[in-house]
């Protein structure tokens, strides 16, 4: 792997035109990113899903160089139908459409050429790898006081023929200050064997909102991590929903730092698997302040030999006095074969704080499919409404009625 | 319409029902009573279909050999057990149930689906009957419901079912003297010509309110005394222990 990384990153340099700063950077990425590789087990936060072993066993040798110079063409991409929105496409990694017809334009600023040049620590390795070769990033800024009238698409797409690949993507989005956005992420690949890597920055100002849904619904052979770095001011709102479901592997991580007074996150998630498909949700929610909230939900269906793996942090500063931190998972094992994997972690350094975690996981009631059944319905049926009610009141923690109704709408939910 | 033939049954080897008889014709309302764990629950269970006993014997429901057919069929021909217990199902809204309930023994039977506003129609004068609180039949199927909700709940689903032989398991059990009333009115308002009951309690209590045509004392899996209304009381005076 490392020799084709060498190469594919020296003609990653050659054909793009970085400055020698940018230059700079990438080369310090990469030289972390091969002196780490991708994350094994032997990490804390991988040790239920070993991303090195699953690239090795789904994947086998990638490829890191994308030529962007190609158009990148979509063979067919589904745009949702159902409500109106903004649109952000991204093809390959490569942002190939941008358009917010719906929103005043000098409300919104959208920089397109952004390079990072001061060198964080890095959570991982996959950040290091995604700092190496995605190509520049985009900066979403909302100008103060503006809420978006529609929410902001973004489709996330691969070409038919990218296969064996990496794809990398980064984008950052500013909230100022009362500001509100809503974002969905959809998942449409028409490819296989990738992997993709994709990672956002949110900056959330004074009384801002975020909303983040993400729905992998589409069934697809690719392996995908997704970060979440968002950082909240006082006041501010971020609410996360997860419908985890269509990918081989998906790992989702969100990183909330709470640092301004009664700012509150809110991150919800679904694990809807079947086969072998393997997902994981990783938090890490930091109560630096006083006064801040946060409050997960998790819930898993499981099916065959899929995979569920829950690993929710809060974090507790010896500040952060009147924190409320709560975190709950349930999973319903539909067969011998499935696992669900929850690990919740509290870690606290004040003494005036209201902070709880619960986990459950067992299989589906067979007295309450009996019970159904008398009334008619069939085991199908009665599996379904069963589930249905299960995941409802996870759904139910979505505060947009409108995506709210398109998420029932793709899960099958009636009411 | 219902005929019971020789049934025994047995739960992890332990035999529960022995050489079991009984035949039920149309319009007829029969009652079995009998001590805790002499097998009446299980009866039930067997005519409805629930999974886990050994079976023997023969059940026939209008020419159906009952053993045949899945819990889901045996809802369609008519049968509906009321249950002793009803589950509560979170996340599952009352109206979305019973109309899925409805519509989906409608379609078994090829007749035609009830639309939406057919449905609330139905269902809001059933619940009117019944002295249902309306604002239940918006929220999770017997989720916080009272016991005695859930077993009016139970008497809801069996008016707007329609079955032809209704097994109420114990539905007297935790219910005041009101709900007793209120729930026997609707099983009256059902007892038509042809609309047959099995009615099965420990108390003659319901017995006053629903009149039965026969009543059998089951003791240790056996039917082992029937005869009219008249039995039930001499129960209520003897208790099981002499009564046979």
């Amino acid at each position: 792997m490392e020799e084709q990384l060498k190469i594919d990153f020296e003609k990653n340099l050659k054909n793009f035109s970085y400055s020698d700063q940018e230059k700079k950077f990438k080369e310090i990425n990469f030289k972390e990113f091969l002196k780490q590789g991708f994350p094994n087990r032997k990490l804390e936060n991988w040790k239920f899903s070993d991303l090195s072993q699953i690239i090795k066993s789904n994947i086998g040798e990638l490829s890191f160089y994308n030529n962007y110079s190609k158009e990148n063409q979509i063979e067919k991409i589904e745009l949702i139908n159902e409500l109106e929105h903004n649109k952000l496409i991204i093809v390959d990694g490569k942002i190939v459409k941008i358009d917010f017809k719906f929103e005043d334009k000098d409300k919104i600023e959208v920089l397109v050429d952004q390079s990072e040049k001061t060198i964080r620590k890095n959570i991982n390795s996959l950040i290091n790898l995604n700092n190496a070769f995605s190509n520049k990033f985009c900066k979403i800024i909302i100008k103060k006081n503006y809420s978006l009238k529609k929410p902001l698409v973004i489709y996330h797409s691969t070409n038919k023929n990218t296969h064996f690949s990496n794809t990398n993507s980064r984008i950052d989005f500013k909230l100022e200050e009362n500001t509100c956005l809503r974002v969905i992420d959809i998942f449409k690949d028409n490819s296989e064997k990738n992997f993709i890597n994709i990672y956002y920055n949110f900056e959330l100002d004074k009384s801002s909102i975020l909303k983040n849904y993400k729905i992998d619904k589409t069934i697809n052979n690719n392996v995908k991590y997704s970060y979440n770095n968002v950082n909240q001011e006082a006041d501010s709102i971020s609410e996360t929903f997860i419908l985890s479901s269509g990918s081989k592997f998906f790992k989702n991580e969100i990183n909330c730092d709470l640092q301004g007074q009664h700012s509150s996150a809110f991150v919800n998630g679904i694990f809807d698997l079947d086969e072998e498909n393997h997902h994981e949700i990783k938090s890490n929610i930091n109560h630096l302040v006083e006064n801040t909230k946060s409050y997960q939900l998790v819930k898993s269906v499981l099916e065959k030999k899929s995979k569920a793996v829950y690993q929710g942090k809060i974090f507790v500063s010896s500040e952060a006095q009147k924190t409320d931190g709560y975190q709950l998972s349930n999973a319903i094992l539909l067969s011998e074969n499935s696992e669900f994997n929850a690990k919740p972690e509290l870690e606290i350094y004040a003494d005036d704080v209201k902070c709880s975690h619960g986990s459950s996981s067992g299989s589906l009631d067979e007295n309450s499919i009996f019970y159904l059944m008398s009334r008619g319905l069939n085991y199908k049926e009665a599996k379904k409404l069963l589930i249905n009610g299960f995941l409802l009141d996870v759904i139910e923690k979505i505060t947009d009625g409108e995506i709210k109704n398109l998420i029932k709408d793709l899960m099958g939910v009636k009411e | 319409m219902l005929k019971i033939s020789n049934l025994s049954a047995k739960i992890d080897n332990k035999s529960i029902l022995q050489d079991f008889k009984l035949e039920i014709n149309p319009g007829e309302v029969h009652a079995i009573m009998g001590p805790n764990g002499s097998g009446k629950s299980t009866l039930s269970n067997i005519l409805s279909g629930k999974k886990g006993y050994e079976v023997t014997g023969e059940v026939m429901f209008e020419n159906n050999d009952l053993f045949s057919l899945e819990t889901e069929e045996r809802a369609h021909k008519g049968i509906f057990l009321a249950f002793q217990y009803p589950l509560e199902i979170p996340g599952v809204n009352t109206n979305v149930f019973l109309k899925t309930s409805l519509n989906a023994i409608k379609k078994a039977r090829g007749e035609k689906e009830l639309d939406a506003i057919q449905f609330l129609k139905l269902v809001k004068e059933k619940a009117k009957e019944l002295k249902f609180d309306e604002e239940k039949l918006g929220r999770q199927l017997n989720v916080g419901f009272s016991g005695g909700e859930k077993k009016k709940n139970e008497i809801l689903q069996m008016s707007i079912l329609n079955p032809k032989l209704s097994i109420l398991d114990e539905t007297d059990s935790g219910l005041d003297i009101d709900a007793l009333k209120t729930v026997a009115d609707g099983v009256n308002a059902l007892r038509k010509k042809n609309n047959s009951f099995l009615i099965i309690t420990h108390y003659q209590r319901l017995l006053e309110y629903i009149k039965p045509d026969f009543v059998h004392v089951l003791m240790n899996g056996k039917i082992i005394k029937s005869g009219g209304p008249e039995l039930a009381l001499e129960l209520e005076e003897k208790g099981y222990e002499k009564i046979n």
